[in-house]
């Protein structure tokens, strides 16, 4: 080994210890910490990265009215955070960390079924409660926790309103073909599509679940032109929505309508899809058109504006979600009049607490089921119309009617 | 249905192939397992989708920017580091590009956000139809670069200078120094055309497929099977294995399941290994 | 071809074992005075990683060949144990080792073709096995119409016991792999393992059954990737196909031998110490650059000290006494 070689070692080693310096957080009691763990980078970076957004804009909205009011004192709120790499076994770990090393006071749920099930279950152990709105398996409820809730609805649930439109349209659809990526969230969302399909009285003659790292759509979609079904229908997350849509283009292959259970309401879609997303209808659980008002956000639309105003951008579902699990969290703590430091048994009695809430927020009723669920939430849908997300059902609340048939692909400007 | 399914194949096919050469020419010269490979098809499309979403130039006219651009990063990838690992045993290089791969992938990231993104160009999506069968004009280019460039590879090893250059210094490169070849150089040039074919192919897919930094890996892990079919290293078996899994893929997703198609390749690719190690061809290098 | 000397067959002077049994002793005690979980966990993390990077150094740091599909073994041993708990009442201890077996039942039919492949070919068809696994485990249910892995939906394990149970677990198995590898390195199948590497055509002429040794090895590797499968799933307390056949277990058992050195005792332990150690820190300050540094990490060391951290420390000690 030359001299040259041992240099350059000495200075890798050097220089990997370099980092390894630990700054322990300070410690003060009169603010409440709330700790999460989220993926920032991985397949659930991106849809992470709106969840932070979403518990930063609750955070500054707080501290900016000089923290949440707790029996006549206020508290700021000190958001802990840390990337879990969309690794459930790291998400796990960062709950424990944020419990027992950062000894934050109270948690905030994550995103992504498979991760929040892991740090939930951790949760669960040290008595913390956690309200997610970013998770909708139903298998995160089927555990008998008491400390797990979730802001959203069950994800076979959340495609209920799709399917409801579908059933109300003229002429009514007869049949359905049902495809989906195999994993958890689309296959259930999968699941709900036919569950439902079935009860509107849609006959279903395609079912199939697809590898998500599927690369090339065509070949599976084809299969589907061929049996002819009124209505696609989509177990999908963002990017299964996008190839979906772009492989439909490329065969021709223009259906009555195409549903997608996640998506379209995402910025994202209709940026990477232009003219190609218009008609698609999608799954949603808000918008900011619905009548719902509620305190620290106030109305719907007036969480929309003050979120786009901060972000440049509108709301997804999921987002509102999110900010509605923090705040639900914070009328509890309000209501009970509990302030910190939170204590085992202040944290049972905040628990029970949420067993029992019923308000009603910017993002709708709050009220959970035994399992943890929102059940006081009912599913809309939603349609892409001149490059915008509009409400098309409930019929209600909508803004405007569903587009149907959608113009098939020669017949589009 | 089974004329579509076996066309609709054929033309994934061109698109393995198309994106694999560059794996299997710089396996086949330098042993080198490039696990950055689905990078490399990453930055070209990306190179495309930024000279047309700033530029409005057409993906098929980004193809030499691209393929210069990748050139340029292939040929410092493989100076500046693969060199130094290329003597070591295998696996060293099979981690360096490991390593490479965290570094191009989320250094994309960083820079362009996680957005999925995708090019729509005026004719995107419109197709030849005739006789009831669907076939993408923008596949069916792709489809016919596939060809042009596996053949031009091929007669470009066998028929210049510095392609003859290159195999010499594949075949023993302790001979081809002795006969004044600079191995180094040479093993730079193979990185760079590997990573200019690549590039195009990245601008080829662009008009079509989605872009965003994380694809990468899955193309590696495409281009892995479709050469080992071919036969590692023999760059005529990039086209065939292609074609050969773009088909079996398409019929199984028509007539089973497409999750069965994806079980269905990496049962054959394992078996494929063990008794037909040389590829299809039977030209592939056996270690 | 520069041919490395995969690891020197030194013996442990009395020192360094009355060393290692003072830093197990050591750790046995640590938890009777250290109840944060988190630290715990890292802990127990650590030894996951030791148990696994271990693992993959029987094999693959000793004989050369390099297996990229040990996630298979690790998603054969995490479902295994999931089932036989959840589905057929076995005690935990008792599903590890079963999973442990079953994996074995796997590895060797799997490692008797495969293990006559070279270089990057077996390098490929472990990692065609592995993802074959995680894609067939996804399909069972539906294209039989049964209802057995359940697919894409996962498997929920009942909420594990204590930190300390983990982390003794861990410990235990971590020790038991240490062990192994000391006694191999220094048995005949140790000498088998690294002729392999060095010459393997030649160790075949001498009459060396090179396939039965490597199965051997093979084998061991995967009956213990697959019993840390086990633990960890009933740690994680959920498991899907997609999460424990995933190509990142791999990749990460790769790595953290790489660092520390293939073919060396203590490779993997400095390895997977120290990759998760300066993961943390930098992880936690630098989110979005994290995976760059450790490409940037993976890619000096590669470049810099090819053997690994204990594999150049030893080089120097060697040089020294040379010069």
């Amino acid at each position: 080994m030359t001299r040259m070689k041992r240099v350059t070692a000495i200075l890798t080693i050097v220089g990997l210890l370099a980092g390894f310096v630990v700054v322990p957080a300070a410690r003060c009691a009169d603010k409440i910490q709330f700790g999460f763990s989220v993926p920032l980078t991985g397949i659930f970076g991106k849809a992470g990265k709106l969840v932070l957004d979403s518990y930063k804009l609750w955070a500054k909205k707080m501290n900016a009215e000089g923290g949440i009011l707790i029996k006549g004192k206020r508290y700021p709120v000190e958001l802990v955070y840390y990337d879990d790499k969309s690794d459930p076994g790291v998400s796990a770990k960062l709950v424990e960390k944020l419990i027992t090393d950062d000894k934050v006071d109270l948690l905030l749920g994550g995103y992504g079924s498979s991760l929040v099930f892991a740090a939930s279950a951790i949760a669960e152990k040290y008595k913390y409660p956690m309200i997610s709105g970013g998770a909708s398996s139903n298998k995160l409820f089927d555990r008998g926790f008491r400390y797990y809730f979730a802001t959203l609805g069950k994800a076979t649930e959340e495609v209920r309103g799709c399917v409801e439109m579908l059933k109300g349209l003229k002429p009514k659809p007869k049949t359905v073909a049902i495809v989906g990526s195999d994993i958890l969230f689309t296959s259930l969302a999968c699941e709900g599509f036919k569950k439902y399909s079935k009860e509107a009285g849609f006959k279903v003659i395609h079912f199939e679940l697809f590898p998500i790292q599927l690369q090339d759509y065509t070949s599976m979609l084809l299969k589907v032109k061929k049996e002819n079904p009124d209505v696609l229908l989509v177990g999908s997350h963002t990017l299964v929505a996008i190839k979906t849509v772009k492989a439909l283009k490329a065969i021709d292959f223009s259906p009555k309508a195409v549903a997608f259970s996640y998506g379209p309401t995402v910025p994202d879609f209709v940026k990477s899809v232009g003219k190609l997303g218009e008609y698609v209808f999608a799954a949603s659980e808000w918008t900011p058109v619905l009548p719902y008002k509620g305190p620290v956000f106030g109305t719907a639309a007036a969480f929309d504006k003050l979120y786009y105003k901060t972000f440049h951008r509108h709301p997804d579902y999921v987002e509102a979600a999110v900010a509605a699990a923090a705040v639900t969290q914070q009328l509890a703590l309000q209501q009970l009049g509990l302030q910190p430091p939170y204590t085992e048994a202040k944290r049972e009695a905040l628990m029970k607490k949420l067993h029992d809430i019923d308000i009603k927020t910017f993002y709708g009723e709050v009220r959970f089921g035994k399992d943890g669920a929102n059940v006081a939430h009912p599913p809309i849908a939603v349609q892409i119309q001149h490059g915008k997300v509009v409400t098309v059902y409930p019929k209600n609340v909508r803004q405007t009617a569903p587009i149907y048939p959608m113009p098939s692909w020669g017949h589009r400007k | 249905m089974l004329i579509q399914a076996i066309i609709t194949g054929l033309l994934l096919g061109g698109i393995y192939a198309v994106y694999s050469a560059g794996f299997s020419l710089i396996f086949g010269v330098m042993g080198v397992v490039n696990i950055a490979h689905g990078d490399l098809v990453m930055l070209g499309a990306f190179t495309s989708y930024w000279l047309f979403t700033l530029g409005h130039i057409d993906p098929f006219l980004s193809i030499p920017f691209s393929a210069l651009t990748l050139f340029i990063v292939g040929y410092g990838i493989q100076r500046l580091i693969i060199n130094r690992v290329v003597e070591a045993p295998p696996i060293m290089s099979y981690i360096c590009t490991f390593g490479i791969h965290l570094i191009i992938a989320n250094l994309a990231l960083r820079l362009w956000t996680a957005d999925y993104r995708s090019i729509t160009t005026s004719y995107c999506g419109s197709h030849l139809e005739c006789a009831g069968l669907v076939i993408p004009y923008a596949r069916l280019a792709t489809f016919g670069m596939a060809v042009v460039m596996v053949g031009g590879l091929y007669l470009f090893l066998n028929r210049t200078d510095i392609g003859r250059a290159i195999r010499a210094t594949a075949q023993d490169r302790e001979m081809a120094r002795l006969m004044g070849v600079r191995a180094n150089h040479v093993y730079a040039m193979t990185f760079g055309i590997g990573a200019a074919i690549t590039g195009v192919a990245g601008s080829l897919i662009s008009s079509y497929f989605v872009i965003y930094p994380q694809m990468g890996l899955s193309y590696t892990v495409t281009a892995f099977c479709v050469v080992v079919l071919g036969g590692m290293g023999y760059i005529p078996g990039a086209l065939l294995g292609g074609l050969i899994l773009g088909v079996l893929e398409s019929l199984t997703a028509t007539y089973w399941n497409a999750g069965m198609s994806s079980a269905l390749t990496f049962f054959i690719l394992f078996l494929m290994l063990i008794f037909m190690p040389a590829g299809i061809t039977g030209k592939g290098i056996v270690e | 071809m520069i041919q490395t000397p995969p690891g020197r067959a030194f013996t442990l002077p009395r020192k360094a074992v009355l060393l290692a049994a003072a830093v197990f002793v050591t750790l046995i005690l640590v938890p009777a005075f250290c109840h944060q979980g988190y630290a715990l966990r890292l802990m127990g993390m650590i030894f996951m990683g030791i148990a696994l990077a271990s693992c993959w150094n029987i094999m693959s740091g000793y004989t050369g060949y390099i297996d990229f599909g040990p996630a298979a073994y690790f998603g054969i041993g995490a479902y295994a144990t999931a089932l036989l708990m959840v589905r057929g009442g076995v005690p935990f201890f008792l599903s590890i080792v079963l999973g442990g077996v079953v994996a074995v039942a796997f590895a060797v039919p799997v490692g008797l073709p495969t293990l006559r492949l070279r270089g990057a070919y077996f390098a490929i068809a472990t990692f065609a096995f592995a993802e074959a696994t995680r894609q067939a485990v996804l399909e069972w249910d539906r294209v039989l119409g049964v209802n057995f892995f359940q697919g894409s939906h996962g498997i929920t394990l009942p909420i594990g016991p204590t930190h300390q149970f983990f982390y003794y677990t861990f410990l235990v198995i971590m020790t038991v792999l240490f062990v192994i590898t000391y006694l191999v390195e220094r048995s005949r199948m140790g000498y088998a393992l690294k002729a392999i590497h060095e010459a393997e055509d030649a160790a075949e002429l001498i009459g060396v059954n090179t396939l039965k040794i490597k199965i051997y090895a093979y084998a061991i590797s995967a009956f213990f990737t697959a019993v840390i499968g086990g633990v960890d799933a009933y740690w994680l307390t959920y498991i899907t196909p997609n999460d424990v056949f995933s190509v990142h277990i791999t990749i990460k058992m790769v790595i953290m031998c790489l660092l520390g050195g293939m073919g060396t005792l203590l490779g993997p332990v400095v390895g997977a110490s120290f990759l998760t150690l300066i993961s943390e820190p930098l992880w936690a300050r630098f989110p979005y650059d994290y995976l760059i540094i450790i490409g940037v990490i993976i890619v000096l060391v590669i470049v810099a000290m090819p053997k690994g951290i204990v594999g150049t420390l030893l080089e120097w000690k060697v040089d020294s006494r040379g010069t």
